[in-house]
Formats: C-alpha cells, sequence, structure tokens
C-alpha cells in the first residue's frame, strides 16, 4: 500500500491531535465563580466582593459593571476596585424604587473591561423591595450598557457548573457520533452478508462493530467522568445514561455471540441477523424513549439543546473535527481488525 | 403466509404440550413456587414491589418455558419441516403458541399473587393493554432468539445471555406503563408510552419475519 491509501488514516491523527492540543490549550472565557453578598434591600449601598475565573481586572484598563434588572433597566457601579485579577469589589447604590413590583427582585451582574469582554453571572444579587408601591424609573437608566468590549483571542465559553470540563463536548458526544456511523457501516455489512452470503461481509461488519462497541464503552466513561464534576455522580438516573446502558449490554451480547459458535458458517449467519434486531431494537432505546422523558442531558426536560450559546462557534471549529477524526480513526482500527481476520480465515482455510 | 399451515403447526404445538403434561406442569409449578417463596420473604407486598415482581417471575418462568419449544424437536424434524411449510408459517405459528404460554403463565402469576397478596391494580384497562403488547414483545425476542440458539446447535444458556439485554427497553416500558396503571406515577401521557411500546412491537416483528428465512436455511 503505498501512500495513496494513507492520507486519510494520516489526516484522521492530524485532526485528532489538532482536536486535542487545540482543545486542551484554548482558555476559556472569562466568568465569575463567587460573589457575596447574595441578597440585598433595595436603598442600600452594597459593596459586592467578586471571585472571578480567566479575568485580567488588574491588566485591563478599566473595569465597568452593571447590575441588570431587564433589557432596559440597569444600575451603573460608581465604584470598581480590583484587588488581584481575578478578584474585584464593586460597589453599587441600589435605588429605593424599582420600576416593576415583584416584592423580590434578582439581579444579574455584568462585568465588562477590554481584555475579557463582558461576562454575566445571573441572578447574583437578589433585592428585596422596601416599598413596592412606588414605581419611579428615573433612576434606572441603561448606563453605558451599549459599548460591550469583545473579549481578545479565541475563547470557549464560560459555563458555570461546566466550567473546563467543557473541553469535554469534543470526546464525550463526538464520541457517540462516531459510534453511531461505525454501527450504521456494520449494519450495511450485516445486510449485504445477508443478502450475498460473502463471508468477507461478515468480517468486515463485525470488525466495524466491534470497533463502535469499544467507542460506545469509550462514550459512557467519558460521560460519567464528566458528570461527576457536574453532577456530582458517576452514575444517575437519568434516561439517556440508562437506555445507552441497555444498549451497550445488547451489543455485549452481540461479542459473547460471536465468541460461542466455532461453525464459520453459521456464526456469521446468526450474528449478522443478531446485529439488525439488535440495530433496530437500538433506535427506540436511544432515539425515542429519551425523548419523551425528561433528561439532564441538554436537549431534555427544558435544558438548552447542543447548539445556541451552549455549542458556539470556537467550540463548533474543534466538535466538527473531532467527530470527523474519531470516524476516520475507528475506520482504521476496523480495517486493521478486518485484516487480521482475513488473514486468520486464510490459515484456517489452508489447513 | 397460509392461515391452515399456522393453524395446523399451533395445534401440533399445543397438542405435544398438552401430551407432556410434566413440562407444561413445571413452569405452571415453578410460577407457583416463586410467587409463594416472595410471598414468605417480603411477608407484606407493596404496588411498586408488585408490579417489579409479576414481570421478573414473568421474565424467568417465560425463559425456561420458551426455550424448550424449539429445543424439544430435533433436527430432523425441522428438515422435514422445511419440505412442508414456508419458515414464515412456522414462526408465526410458534410466535402465537409462544404468546399464548407466556399469557398463561402471566394469569397464573397473576392468580397467585392476588392469592396471596391482593390485586392493587387501580387501571385494570391500561394494565392489561400494557401487559398483552408487553407480552407480544416479550414472545417476538425470545421466539427470535430461541430460533439463534437452535441454530447454533441447541446451546441453551445463549438463550438467557442475548434474550435478557434485548427485552430491557420493552421490560422498562412495561414498568413505567404498570406503574401508571397502580397509581405510583401520575403521568397524562402514558398512552404515548403505550404507542411506543405497540412500535417496538411492531419492528421487532419485522425484523424477525424478515430475518428468520435466512437463519432458517441452516
Amino acid at each position: 500500500m503505498g501512500l495513496k491509501g494513507w492520507w486519510w488514516k494520516i489526516s484522521g491523527v492530524v485532526i485528532f491531535l489538532y482536536v486535542i492540543i487545540g482543545g486542551m490549550i484554548i482558555p476559556t472565557r472569562a466568568g465569575v465563580t463567587k460573589s457575596e453578598p447574595g441578597s440585598a434591600r433595595s436603598g442600600d449601598s452594597v459593596t459586592m466582593v467578586i471571585k472571578a475565573y480567566n479575568t485580567h481586572f488588574l491588566s485591563a484598563g478599566q473595569n465597568r459593571a452593571w447590575l441588570k434588572l431587564d433589557s432596559l433597566h440597569a444600575v451603573k457601579a460608581h465604584l470598581l476596585n480590583a484587588k488581584t485579577e481575578n478578584d474585584i469589589q464593586i460597589s453599587f447604590n441600589i435605588p429605593e424604587q424599582f420600576p416593576a413590583s415583584e416584592k423580590v427582585q434578582p439581579l444579574t451582574l455584568i462585568i465588562d473591561n477590554e481584555i475579557d469582554g463582558a461576562f454575566v453571572q445571573p441572578n447574583a444579587l437578589f433585592v428585596t423591595l422596601s416599598d413596592s408601591s412606588i414605581v419611579d424609573k428615573s433612576l434606572w437608566v441603561n448606563a453605558g450598557m451599549n459599548a460591550f468590549n469583545k473579549a481578545k483571542g479565541i475563547k470557549f465559553p464560560y459555563r458555570n457548573i461546566l466550567n473546563e470540563t467543557i473541553r469535554n463536548t469534543f470526546f464525550h458526544v463526538a464520541l457517540w457520533f462516531a459510534m453511531f456511523i461505525l454501527l450504521i457501516i456494520g449494519l450495511y455489512h450485516a445486510i449485504q452478508y445477508l443478502r450475498t452470503g460473502n463471508f468477507d461481509h461478515d468480517i468486515q461488519s463485525a470488525s466495524y462493530n466491534r470497533i463502535a462497541i469499544m467507542y460506545g464503552v469509550l462514550g459512557l466513561i467519558t460521560g460519567s467522568i464528566w458528570a461527576k464534576f457536574t453532577w456530582n455522580t458517576f452514575w444517575t438516573t437519568d434516561v439517556k445514561l440508562n437506555m445507552t446502558a441497555v444498549a451497550m449490554l445488547i451489543y455485549l451480547a452481540y461479542l459473547v455471540l460471536r465468541g460461542s459458535s466455532s461453525d464459520h458458517d453459521k456464526r456469521a449467519k446468526i450474528s449478522a441477523s443478531y446485529s439488525i434486531f439488535a440495530f433496530l431494537a437500538l433506535i427506540p432505546l436511544v432515539f425515542v424513549i429519551p425523548r419523551l422523558t425528561d433528561s439532564l442531558h441538554p436537549g431534555n426536560g427544558g435544558n438548552p439543546a447542543l447548539g445556541g450559546e451552549d455549542l458556539d462557534n470556537t467550540l463548533r471549529l474543534f466538535f466538527y473535527p473531532s467527530i470527523i477524526a474519531l470516524i476516520l480513526l475507528g475506520t482504521w482500527m476496523a480495517v486493521l481488525l478486518i485484516r487480521y481476520e482475513r488473514l486468520k480465515e486464510k490459515i484456517f482455510m489452508r489447513n | 403466509m397460509d392461515l391452515i399451515k399456522v393453524k395446523d403447526i399451533f395445534i401440533k404445538e399445543l397438542s405435544i404440550e398438552f401430551r407432556q403434561k410434566f413440562a407444561l406442569g413445571g413452569v405452571f409449578l415453578f410460577a407457583a413456587t416463586v410467587v409463594f417463596l416472595i410471598f414468605k420473604s417480603f411477608n407484606d407486598i407493596n404496588p411498586r414491589e408488585w408490579t417489579i415482581l409479576v414481570w421478573i417471575i414473568l421474565l424467568f418462568a417465560g425463559l425456561n418455558a420458551v426455550v424448550k419449544s424449539f429445543l424439544q424437536e430435533k433436527k430432523e424434524t425441522y428438515l422435514y419441516y422445511y419440505t412442508l411449510f414456508s419458515p414464515v408459517d412456522l414462526i408465526v405459528a410458534k410466535l402465537l403458541y409462544n404468546f399464548l404460554f407466556l399469557c398463561g403463565i402471566f394469569f397464573i402469576i397473576i392468580l397467585f399473587m392476588g392469592l396471596f397478596s391482593g390485586f392493587p391494580v387501580k387501571d385494570p384497562g391500561l394494565f392489561f393493554a400494557g401487559a398483552a403488547l408487553g407480552i407480544f414483545g416479550i414472545s417476538v425476542v425470545f421466539t427470535f432468539v430461541s430460533v439463534i440458539s437452535v441454530s447454533d446447535n441447541g446451546n441453551a444458556t445463549l438463550m438467557s445471555i442475548l434474550a435478557l439485554p434485548l427485552v430491557l427497553p420493552i421490560l422498562l416500558l412495561l414498568l413505567k406503563i404498570s406503574a401508571v396503571s397502580v397509581r405510583l406515577l401520575t403521568d397524562t401521557a402514558i398512552a404515548e408510552d403505550v404507542w411506543l411500546l405497540f412500535g417496538v412491537d411492531s419492528i421487532l416483528l419485522g425484523a424477525m419475519l424478515l430475518l428468520f428465512p435466512a437463519l432458517w436455511r441452516s
């Protein structure tokens, strides 16, 4: 095999290296990790002590901050005192009167400087109104809330809870996509085997399925580790998790089946039929049932889906290449398995 | 598909079963013993345990029974069948027989559970509709897997290895439907789950009918 057959293997490795290196090196955007106090009364003068992440309060020329009520109403901070790059004290004079009638008002904190860009902490301060009957909007103006800076350089979005683990998107999510592509290739070869009876299709189907199962197990492991850091447990009662576990059990039974019989022809026929049956059983399991039930995963039970703010363009820059790279690498591994099985077959035939 | 042939095979299965009364009795005795054992160890079975136990007992009693229906016949018999019937006739007859058999076990279990610890189902319509669909799905999976294990030289351990993961999606839906029918859960969209179960059943049935002729030739 000359260099001609190698281009996709090399590009698989190169793209995956790009995903690993780029995905690990690029910092996340600035974000607030802790802000105190969490509540105040209207009319107070509050000094909020902020602990932030990946910020440059000292190096930045000018820090600005607002407490935002809604898209029209905000108060500007009158004093900002940066202690370190990641610590800042911000003082606000909260007006006596609010342009809203609810007793308790959640305010969003917005901080902006020219290095980190603008970043927000939703519900940073809950203000209890001392008198909610009077409505005077004059103190609530949108003071300079339009000239936001953009963050410098390419950065991944900062999500509270997710923090740095947002990079796992490139591995955990991409593994599932790649697994499905490989399973579909395996399914295609299983159908071809039953149609033509060509033994080579059986070898290909089994190899692709094996690599797909490995990806599935890796997907579960990466997801489990991710869950430990975000949901604080390795395993939850979440439907998607448990349905995937069932799917993996079905496919592990496929591996048992492959190993059980010694008669090649019979084994090929049985395992091809079983893998078609298993794939069809998988469709309601992975695509239908989780859609009907609440889940902690994005896109279910009111959680935002893939896309929107969770998958912004910087993440896409690595997420899609990662899927491609994993498919290429998986195909490569499957091809190695296929060649190994073909050689075994040749020796078997000679004896 | 030839309905008369399906009926013939079906009646043949039934008459073999009734001639070997020990096997039939064995399965029902198994179900009854397990129910009694569970009753004695729990003493007071609450609705949650009741629904789960019904399905678990059905699963294991059914697994024992269905393997037998394919394994009891010799290779030569199958060769003889091959000359007589089309594969679809045979599998449909076997499936109907297994479905009836599992329903029989299900009612025996319900009867004994009712005797020992009451019948907590508040919505019998939903419960039995779900049960019928679920048992049908379980019998499709069991029939398909027993065909596989017969093709693999009558390997009975293979049956339980392959069948249990495959019935899990059906069983999970069934457990949810029965939990709603005993009012452990309230779910206004439970009809969707019943339809989903129906969909899963039809997918599996279609797959089995398509794949069986290929397996059968060996």
